[in-house]
């Protein structure tokens, strides 16, 4: 024990090699139990497009109401 | 009492080049310990094995406890200065006391700043834009701050002029020790340390060449002025070094009795630089 | 955790701090700085009356809504500071175990008694819960600044604007999905962090060629002996950015609990214990 213990700390290389087997080693194992494949995990935004819609929606019900006339540029929201 | 440094056969490898090479120490609690050697000969390799800097093979004991698997521990016990120009240079010296103060069980702020009130150093400057002097200074003020056993000392005034490195050392022996406390001290400029020591060490190209008592010294080597008319005589005693001295020869001879050597011409005991030129030297013709 | 162990770790958060101030403080401030130099140069260039509208339609949306189910909208504005965050903490993680290294101050660092463990521990609680705060301090002030200005406009244009409180809480509120995002995204990419951490306490000089280079050498290795692409995958199903950002405070504990996650902070730890021992060789 104390023999492995001083060969795996015996410089920067063999704690490096050491790590990096441990490591693969487990995902290798998890990969193959779970039948890991590239599994994007996704989270939506559902705010993302919602708010450009709706102030297209409300500066048009303005323009009607105001009977005037803007130019084209889309103002910055936020 | 028990030695609070003990080495056996350290070995330490760089690719080929073999750092240390079966480096034996025993430093017995309360000495002030010089470590003398050239410019590569392990010197730093040796102090920083001693508080887990530096991984090292072999057995190695300091303050009870192994250096290389209780780092953190030991350094409740032993402070360490390299040299100079260590301290993190963005820090302020008011937020290294703070740090020290958090981290360091043992650290008594008010005295670090006794110390301090006494130099000229800035405490709200940052470290890099103090002289090296000062930083060696405000390095010293928390190391004398920190109640340890053992302060190792790694070319503690290197770079430093000759006001700053005389103020270095009294401090160091008025202030911080006590004669219960250990010091050990590497440096390559010899004449300026030499009346602190208790304890001399010699190191070359990795190996312990000479490690003894100051008081033992006399007893051990000895220095004659040999008359012309002795010479072959003294030649037969095998000296370890000789050296020219205004148109004489001075011999300096290893565990040769002095009386037998009296009769040679004036004896004495050699000075630790002639020495430590001797003992290099010794390395070479090997 | 006994008073001693706790001070060390707060002084070992403060000097990380202290060190990486540009990183944590100074970025996201010029960030700040120059995101309000652009709204300003786009506020004068819109009509006048197009602003005014823009204001009203802030105030109308928010106008006593939940400032909590509302927090979501300011995601958006958070992106640039989230990325800004990330890309510093990629930056000081490579860093964090090399530079004191290579500046030769670790032998200081060494002398004092904390443990490797703490040191490593100290980074990554650093990057996970510390520099956030800085980030979202920032957003608050620019929170802060951008509502004044647009009540003040909205005042000058003679436009309703009593939602704009509202608005403000939700961008207040939003600040905790932010710190969250930041918070959760450590954890997510715990292996990330791990293996910077391991390869910035590796590497004799430049941690970032060794830490990609190591990384595409066994990527390489593993498809070309075994023809598997565990690590490409492992790698894939972590990369999408979406998966950095909380957009509802409920996500939190399904996130946090999940088995991926889970998982992540399990390897992420071995590497963690990997740079641990690696501390020990720092010359």
């Amino acid at each position: 024990m104390l023999q492995l213990k001083n060969l795996l700390l015996r410089n920067r290389f063999s704690v490096l090699l050491a790590t990096l087997t441990v490591y693969l080693l487990v995902l290798v194992v998890e990969g193959a139990i779970t039948g890991r494949e590239a599994r994007v995990v996704d989270f939506e935004n559902p705010f993302f497009d919602l708010t450009m819609r709706d102030f297209q929606d409300f500066r048009d019900a303005r323009i009607e109401d105001n009977e005037s006339d803007f130019s084209s540029a889309d103002p910055d929201v936020l | 009492m028990k030695n609070i440094v003990e080495a056996r056969n350290l070995e330490k490898h760089y690719g080929d080049f073999k750092a240390l090479d079966g480096v034996d120490l025993s430093i017995p609690p309360g000495s002030i310990s010089g470590l003398i050697g050239p410019n590569g000969a392990g010197k730093t390799t040796t102090l920083k094995a001693l508080i887990g800097l530096c991984d090292v093979e072999g057995e190695l004991t300091v303050a009870g406890k192994d250096p290389r698997d209780a780092r953190h521990k030991l350094m409740e016990e032993v402070c360490f200065i390299a040299d100079v120009g260590i301290l993190p240079k963005w820090l302020r010296g008011n937020q290294l006391i703070d740090y020290v103060e958090a981290v360091h069980p043992r650290f008594d702020r008010a005295r670090a700043e006794k110390f301090l009130s006494t130099t000229e150093i800035p405490p709200r400057k940052r470290i890099k834009e103090l002289s090296k002097g000062m930083v060696t200074q405000l390095h010293l003020a928390i190391v004398m701050a920190i109640d340890v056993q053992l302060l190792v000392l790694d070319e503690p005034t290197l770079g430093l002029d000759i006001i700053y490195r005389k103020e270095f050392y009294d401090r160091l022996l008025n202030d911080f020790y006590d004669g219960n406390r250990t010091i050990i001290i590497s440096t390559h400029q010899v004449e300026e340390i030499e009346t602190l020591l208790s304890h001399l060490i010699f190191i070359n190209k990795g190996k312990i060449v000479l490690d003894a008592q100051m008081a033992e010294l006399e007893t051990l080597y000895t220095e004659v002025i040999v008359e012309p008319e002795h010479l072959a005589a003294a030649d037969a005693l095998n000296p370890i070094y000789i050296r020219d001295l205004l148109g004489k020869k001075a011999y300096t001879y290893e565990a040769v009795p002095r009386a037998q050597l009296e009769p040679f011409g004036e004896t004495g005991t050699p000075s630790v630089a002639d020495l430590f030129v001797a003992k290099m030297k010794e390395g070479k013709h090997e | 955790m006994n008073s001693l162990a706790l001070n060390q770790f707060l002084a070992l958060l403060y000097r990380e701090v202290l060190e990486n101030r540009n990183l944590f403080i100074g970025a996201p401030a010029v960030l700040a700085v120059l995101l309000f130099v652009f709204t300003a140069w786009i506020v004068s260039m819109a009509p006048e009356q197009e602003l005014a509208t823009a204001i009203e339609y802030l105030s109308v949306i928010f106008d006593g809504l939940s400032p909590v189910d509302m927090a979501s909208i300011f995601m958006i504005p958070a992106i640039p500071f989230m990325m800004m965050l990330y890309f510093c903490g990629l930056i000081y993680l490579l860093n964090a175990l090399y530079q004191d290294r290579k500046d030769m101050s670790v032998f200081f660092w060494q002398s004092m008694p904390v443990s490797n463990a703490k040191t490593v521990l100290s980074k990554v609680v650093t990057i996970g819960l510390v520099a956030p705060v800085f980030y979202v301090a920032i957003l608050f002030v620019v929170y802060l600044i951008a509502v004044l200005w647009l009540t003040l406009l909205g005042f000058s244009y003679g436009v309703q604007v009593a939602g704009l409180g509202y608005m403000f809480l939700a961008a207040v509120a939003s600040l905790a999905l932010v710190y969250l995002s930041a918070f959760v995204t450590s954890l997510w990419l715990l292996p990330s962090v791990g293996w910077l951490l391991l390869f910035s306490a590796f590497a004799k000089r430049t941690p970032i060629l060794w830490a990609a280079g190591v990384f595409i050498l066994i990527g390489f290795l593993e498809d070309f002996i075994f023809g598997s692409q565990y690590l490409a995958n492992w790698v894939e199903s972590r990369s999408n950015p979406n998966q950095y950002f909380i957009y509802e405070f409920s996500d939190v504990t399904d996130r946090l609990l999940s088995y991926d996650m889970l998982f992540g902070v399990l390897v992420g730890s071995i590497l963690l214990i990997g740079a641990i021992f690696m501390r020990r060789f720092i010359d």
